[in-house]
């Protein structure tokens, strides 16, 4: 299985209009649940809030990773999002976020591990500086997913 | 030097990956080679051999919940911090082990 299997452009905005961490997990959230990803938004935002209270998710870079690990995820995937304004977020650098990975994810483990594989793999690509900043300039969501194949 | 390192965030989702990748690039830059066995909710992966274990100068355990197999390393330099440390600064992770090794 390749990567681009979990990315899917109709889960990816590359121009969101939220300007704080509610709004953007929100319009994120409405995405994955319009495409079927999940059963129910309130359970599934509080879910990410749940993991939130855990740690922080801004991973420097201007890049925040928010989990969505809950009981209403039906598929597994990453909704990504991108702003033109900064957002504020808990963050390593303490610096703001303004691009997004929601990994939408089963509490269930064994729930279609080769999607989380997938997923482990996406995510160890968001440690390579040079890529994200590729990230920062993308004009398309087919550049985006590209991008990440790499 | 040759690094070897696990990493383990709490969710196992993605800190996990992120930060191996991170350690992996910051000790390559440095002209070391690396290998890093991650543990997430997936299982452990990229792991690391008994052979590439007994070759390493140094092993960097880079975690916020237990890792497993740590009796692997037994008589090796153990650097053992959190995830975060190595997220924030993965580059002086790297330079203050070569200091550290270097004054032994």
């Amino acid at each position: 299985m390749a990567l681009k299997e979990i990315l899917n452009e109709n889960i990816i905005d590359l121009d969101l209009k939220g300007t704080t961490k509610d709004e953007i997990l929100k319009e994120l959230s409405e995405k994955l649940f319009a495409e079927k990803y999940i059963s129910d938004m309130n359970q599934f935002i509080k879910d990410i809030y749940v993991r939130e209270a855990e740690g922080v998710t801004g991973m420097g870079n201007h890049i925040a990773i928010p989990h969505g690990k809950s009981d209403a995820v039906n598929k597994i995937g990453i909704a990504i999002g991108r702003t033109n304004h900064d957002v504020e977020w808990e963050s390593y650098d303490e610096e703001p976020v303004n691009l997004f990975f929601l990994f939408c994810v089963s509490n269930d483990h064994d729930f279609a591990k080769n999607h989380m594989m997938l997923l482990a793999e996406l995510a160890g690509k968001l440690g390579n500086d040079a890529r994200v900043e590729k990230l920062q300039s993308v004009s398309s969501k087919e550049e985006l997913i590209n991008l990440l194949c790499q | 030097m040759k690094i070897v390192g696990i990493t383990a965030c709490t969710a196992g989702i993605a800190h996990t990956y992120i930060v191996a990748e991170k350690i992996q690039n910051a000790a390559v830059e440095a002209g070391h080679q690396c290998k890093i066995e991650t543990q997430g909710t997936i299982g452990a992966q990229n792991k690391l051999t008994p052979e590439e274990i007994s070759q390493a100068d140094v092993v960097i355990v880079a975690h916020d919940i237990a890792v497993g197999g740590m009796e692997r390393f037994e008589g090796k330099p153990v650097v053992d911090i959190p995830i975060h440390v190595a997220m924030k600064n993965p580059k002086s992770l790297i330079a203050t082990i070569e200091k550290k090794l270097e004054n032994k």
